[in-house]
Formats: structure tokens, C-alpha cells, sequence
């Protein structure tokens, strides 16, 4: 199993076509961004929405403001394009974390097997019993509490790693409070989102540990890490990365959740989930503003449609179950 | 049979014990002030009290002290007085609700309760049937439609579904409002005409024979039930939908047909029941997928439940409360999950072997 036949059986599923199509229209978004939605001249951040005034009351779409702008005067269509960065952002750099905690985790448990693999799956266990969206919006509250005090110690440590790979902050530098409320809620999405690839790492791992290369290479008398490493975890990890793939979606869903309920992006940032916490204000007169719900709304949808699109096709493609059938 | 369900209880308080641990973790990164909360209804203004009380109570001890005192609760030295402790029912003191957590839960309960149960039963029957239909009718135009619905189902983040429906049936066409009652029926139902027995209103009106409250009531629960249900009718459609084609490969299936059952037969006596054995491991999945949803959906559709309070209190940082709830509805979810998998044991013999 290549990367060449996985990509050439996505193209022939039609489904999985429309999903890489999308995903390629988000692409050129998030690259093409300063093109489609020119930034403000006197704009200190590209990532706060530019506003048209300061009046509460939504526009509907017009010809300064083609998808109208939302309460506060924010642009909506600025900010979907712009979104569509900060969704790329979060989801893969969450990803990368999660994934590397989930390989670590399973890889380990289930090469060493014994009391190790027990304690870490009763751990892993234990994360499961939460349920995901309720741990990520009470941890995001106690980091952004502990982070409110400004002497946080290590947490600021690793706050400052995820915005050096977010948003390309410089390790020196203090953090900026608008990008902060996003990276503790980062943070609790990843603390909480590795068990899943934790347990396929465990399960492909221990399936190619019995195969007869594996054996061999310990009769020889290679070490632990390196049999780990160079013989069990290239043949394992390929439908783990796919997996991996398939979470993006799942990521950018929490983390538009937690922004929804105001826990994620500050108030103006150009986050799909922030745009749309306005609208909780406009509730009885919604059918009026549907603007403010319907554009930012579509754009999660298809944002996450399209990665949900794609897994479907590949764990089609991958379950051995399935290969030879139609 | 019995052995498995003992081994599985004995689990529980190892499960249990491991969540309050990490609960406690992050409280412990809270300030001793902060977490005073655990403890006292009200942190008094004058100089040194706050010191008082981080001494009285231990505040600054060692984490293990500290851990344990949170479990069993702190007694008080003059008046023999027991104050905090998880295990005696008592999450200590919501800012954000002023009363303590444990009076919290039970004041919000019943309108979580109430539309987590109208949630789950039509959406399991729901799914499940439409995940027969799909696999019965594999890569047939309507699995693909069942598929597409399930895949956007499973895409649509709760919220903007939620806001979507109200844009339509309340905004627009005025059919299902947000909130649990009309306000009329609300002061109705405090008054001394109609009895309370559950808090439940759907179920209180049927029990005091107003057939008007109990269309109220359900009036305003259509929307946010739809809401809750979709993500986890994807997701048990799913799982139906990938079950039942694994057993229609099965060899007795073939036999099945082989010697001459009508097709009908084939799935509902031989395919249906064994496809479902999988589906209900993932029930347990669902109902955690429920516990998320009820977050969102009470917030849009103002329904004063556990879920709409948890996320006030963790705009506002009262982080007691949170992790108060938090710990609450894990215990639930245990429990949920107990019950599943003894349910499983019952219906599939293989796994009360290994």
C-alpha cells in the first residue's frame, strides 16, 4: 500500500473526488487570502477583521460588503477568507501534536506490552471516559484562569512553542493576548484528542510485532528502540496518518465550538467560529440576518466536509475488509 | 457471566479514582485563593482573612494532602463541622450559580435529563433502521444518499445546525420557540394547580392529565432534540450501516439463502440480530456524543440545563463549577458505560469468555 495507489483509487471515488476538490478551493483561499480579501492599509493585524463602523446592528449584504457584515460592522467575507488560515492553522498543528502523543503512547504500550501497556491503556482510558467537547472547554477555562495571572512557568513554555508553530511568533517574544485565548484552547483540544491514534498505533503495532521480519530482527539481536523504530513503526504507521488526516475536521469542528461559546478567538479575529457567536444576539430576528449565520456556517460545514469526505473514502480504501469488494 | 460483570464493576472505582485525579490536577493549577472556592460560600474582604483561610484549610499543603482532604472533605476543628469533600456529595461553592455545585445539578438536572431521553430513543430506532436500509441496499442509490447524509450530518457542527433550524421554524415561521415553556405555561406550572413530581415537564404534564402543557412542552423540544440527535444518528448510522454488510458476507448468511429463505427472512431473522451486537458497544460512544452536544444545543436554544450552565460558568472562569460538572457527568458516563457493556455481555456469549 502506496501513497500512488491510495491517491489514484481517492481520484476514481467520486465522492472522495468532491472532498479533495474542496479541500483544494480552501487551499487557494488560505494561500491566495491578501488577494481575495486585501488587507486594510493601516490594519495592525491581518487577522482582525477590518470594520465598517461601530454600529450593532448586522448589515445584509451589499455592494461595499458583499456577504454583509455581522454585528459590530465586522466584514463577513473578509473573515471567511481569512478563516480559513486560522482553520488550516489550528487543525494541523493540533494534528501534529496529537498524532505524535498518540504514537508515543501507542507504540510503547504495545512494544513493551506487560505492565506498561496495561497502565497506558488504563490512562488512555481514563482521557476516553470524557466526554471531548466538556474537557476541552474546562481545561480551556483553567488555562486561560492560570494564564490570566501572567506566572504560569512551564505552561507559558509550551504556549510559546505552539505559537512558534502556529502562528510563526518567535520563541523570545511575548505572546500576544489575541493569539493566547486561541492557543490554551489548542492546548486543551490536544491534551484530549491523541487516545483515538494511541489505540491504532497499539493495534497495527502489535499485529506487525509477530511478523516474521520483526522476530528476525530481534534474533539478530538489534535493540529495543531500533526494532521499534525501523522495522515495526514504517509498517504500522501508514493508516495511522490517515486517521490523522481524517481528525482535522474533527479538531476545527472543537475549536469552532469553543469559539462559539466564546472561549477560542477573541471578539473581531478572523475565526469561522467566533463569526458566528454573534449571531446567539439575533436569535428571534435571525430569519432577517440569516447572513450572519448562513456564510461563516457553510464555511465550517464544507471545511469539514471535505476532510470527512476524504477519511471516508480512505478507511474504504485501507480496511483490508473491504479490498475485492466493490 | 456473572465474573464478567464483577471484573467490570471492579474497574469502575480504578476509572473513577483516575478521573478524580486528573480533575484535581487541574484544579491544583489554580492560585489557593481560587480554590478556596472548594470550600467556602464567601471569601471574606477584610486583610489576612484570605490567609485564614488558605491555612485552615490547607490550601498550601502537600498535593496528596490536599487530594485526599478534596475527596473526603476538611473537618472542623472547633465545631466538629465536615466542609468539602467529592465523595460526600459536596463540589464546593459556583460563583457563577451562587449556591454550591451539588444544588447547581439538581436545580438543572431534569431539563438535561429530559431532553437527552427524547433525544436518544427515537434517534437510536431511527438510525439503526436506516443503516439496515443502507447496507440491505449496498452501494444502491439510496445507500449513497444515506451515506452523503451521514457524512453532512456527521460535518455540520451542532451550533450552526441548531441556528439553522431556528433561522427556519422560529425566526421565520414562528412554529417551535426557544426556551422549555411558553411563559404563560411557566407561571402555570409553578402554580399550586399543577404538582411537580419529576421536573420532568413532558412527563409532570401527563401525570396531571394536561394534555395543553405537555404540547407546550414539546413544542419547544422538537428543535433542540433534532439538534442533539444528528451528530449521533451519523454516527450509529454508521456504524449500523459498515456492521450489517461485515454480516451479510458471513457464511451462514449464504446457507442461509442457499437453502431457500426468502430474503426477508435472511435479513430480519439470520443478518438484523447478529449486525446489532457491534452497534450496541458504540451506544455507550453515542451517549458521550450526547453529553457534547447538550453543551451547544441548551446554550442556542436557552434551556437552563447542566450543559448551558457549564459553559456560563466557563466563559466567566468559575472553575470550580466546571470541573464540579465535569466530574459529575463523567461519573455518568462510567456508569452509562457499565451498563452497555453488561448489556453486551448478555447479548454477545463471546465475550463473556476471554
Amino acid at each position: 500500500m502506496t501513497f500512488g495507489y491510495v491517491f489514484k483509487k481517492l481520484i476514481k471515488n467520486p465522492i472522495a473526488f468532491i472532498g479533495l476538490l474542496l479541500l483544494l478551493g480552501f487551499i487557494i483561499m488560505a494561500v491566495w487570502a491578501p488577494v481575495f480579501a486585501p488587507v486594510p492599509e493601516n490594519a495592525r493585524d491581518p487577522y482582525m477583521i477590518p470594520r465598517d463602523g461601530f454600529s450593532a446592528v448586522p448589515v445584509p449584504p451589499n455592494e461595499d460588503h458583499i456577504l454583509g457584515t455581522t454585528e459590530g460592522q465586522y466584514d463577513i467575507f473578509y473573515g471567511i477568507i481569512w478563516g480559513s488560515r486560522t482553520a488550516f492553522r489550528i487543525g494541523v498543528v493540533i494534528t501534529l501534536f496529537t498524532t505524535l502523543m498518540g504514537i508515543m503512547v501507542g507504540s510503547v504500550a504495545a512494544y513493551y506490552g506487560g505492565w506498561i501497556d496495561e497502565v497506558l491503556m488504563r490512562i488512555t482510558e481514563i482521557f476516553q471516559t470524557f466526554p471531548f467537547l466538556l474537557t476541552a472547554i474546562t481545561l480551556t477555562s483553567v488555562l486561560q484562569a492560570v494564564y490570566g495571572r501572567g506566572e504560569a512557568g512551564a505552561l507559558i513554555y509550551s504556549a510559546k512553542i505552539l505559537a512558534f508553530l502556529t502562528f510563526g511568533h518567535s520563541l523570545a517574544e511575548k505572546i500576544n493576548p489575541i493569539q493566547l485565548t486561541i492557543l490554551t484552547g489548542m492546548i486543551s483540544i490536544i491534551m484530549f484528542g491523541w487516545m483515538t491514534i494511541a489505540r491504532v498505533t497499539r493495534g497495527n503495532i502489535l499485529t506487525v510485532k509477530n511478523y516474521e521480519y520483526a522476530i528476525a530482527a530481534e534474533t539478530i539481536g538489534a535493540k529495543n528502540l531500533r526494532i521499534l523504530f525501523r522495522h515495526l513503526m514504517p509498517n504500522a504507521i501508514f493508516p495511522v496518518l490517515v486517521i490523522a488526516s481524517m481528525n482535522i475536521g474533527s479538531y476545527v469542528l472543537t475549536f469552532a465550538a469553543l469559539s462559539f461559546l466564546g472561549l477560542g478567538a477573541q471578539r473581531g479575529y478572523a475565526d469561522w467560529g467566533q463569526m458566528i457567536s454573534f449571531a446567539r444576539n439575533w436569535i428571534p430576528s435571525l430569519a432577517e440576518y440569516s447572513h450572519i449565520v448562513i456564510y461563516p456556517g457553510m464555511a465550517i460545514l464544507l471545511f469539514v466536509l471535505a476532510w470527512n469526505l476524504v477519511g471516508d473514502a480512505l478507511r474504504d480504501i485501507l480496511d483490508p475488509r473491504m479490498r475485492g469488494t466493490k | 457471566m456473572t465474573n464478567y460483570i464483577i471484573r467490570r464493576v471492579m474497574i469502575i472505582p480504578i476509572l473513577m479514582a483516575g478521573i478524580s485525579m486528573l480533575i484535581f490536577a487541574m484544579l491544583s493549577l489554580l492560585t489557593p485563593y481560587e480554590r478556596a472556592a472548594l470550600y467556602v460560600t464567601d471569601i471574606p474582604k477584610r486583610q489576612g482573612a484570605i490567609e485564614g483561610i488558605i491555612e485552615k484549610y490547607g490550601l498550601d499543603d502537600p498535593i496528596y494532602v490536599q487530594y485526599w482532604r478534596w475527596m473526603v472533605g476538611q473537618k472542623d476543628e472547633d465545631t466538629g463541622e465536615v466542609t468539602g469533600g467529592v465523595l460526600r456529595g459536596d463540589l464546593g461553592w459556583s460563583k457563577v450559580g451562587k449556591s454550591t455545585v451539588a444544588e447547581v445539578i439538581a436545580r438543572r438536572l431534569p431539563a438535561t435529563a429530559e431532553l437527552a431521553i427524547w433525544s436518544a430513543i427515537p434517534l437510536i430506532g431511527l438510525a439503526v433502521w436506516m443503516g439496515i436500509k443502507a447496507a440491505v441496499n449496498h452501494d444502491k442509490f439510496v445507500d449513497q444518499i444515506l451515506r452523503l447524509a451521514a457524512i453532512a450530518g456527521w460535518s455540520i457542527p451542532t451550533f450552526v445546525f441548531g441556528l439553522l433550524l431556528l433561522l427556519k421554524f422560529y425566526s421565520d415561521l414562528d412554529l417551535f420557540p426557544p426556551g422549555r415553556l411558553s411563559i404563560g405555561m411557566n407561571e402555570f406550572i409553578q402554580s399550586d394547580a399543577f404538582i411537580q413530581y419529576t421536573k420532568l415537564h413532558t412527563l409532570d404534564a401527563l401525570l396531571n392529565l394536561r394534555f395543553d402543557v405537555f404540547k407546550d412542552a414539546i413544542r419547544h423540544l422538537v428543535l433542540p432534540v433534532v439538534t442533539l440527535s444528528v451528530v449521533s444518528w451519523a454516527f450509529l448510522l454508521r456504524v449500523t450501516r459498515s456492521s450489517m454488510l461485515d454480516t451479510l458476507r458471513q457464511d451462514y448468511i449464504t446457507t442461509a439463502r442457499a437453502k431457500g429463505l426468502p430474503e426477508s427472512k435472511v435479513i430480519s431473522r439470520h443478518a438484523v440480530p447478529n449486525a446489532l451486537i457491534p452497534v450496541i458497544t458504540v451506544g455507550g460512544l453515542t451517549l458521550i456524543g450526547l453529553f457534547n452536544g447538550v453543551v451547544i444545543t441548551e446554550t442556542i436554544f436557552n434551556i437552563k440545563g447542566i450543559g448551558s450552565f457549564l459553559a456560563q460558568a466557563a466563559v466567566a472562569l468559575d472553575v470550580v463549577s466546571v470541573l464540579g460538572l465535569t466530574l459529575f457527568s463523567s461519573m455518568i458516563l462510567i456508569v452509562g458505560n457499565l451498563v452497555v457493556d453488561v448489556l453486551y455481555s448478555i447479548v454477545d456469549p463471546r465475550i463473556r469468555l476471554d
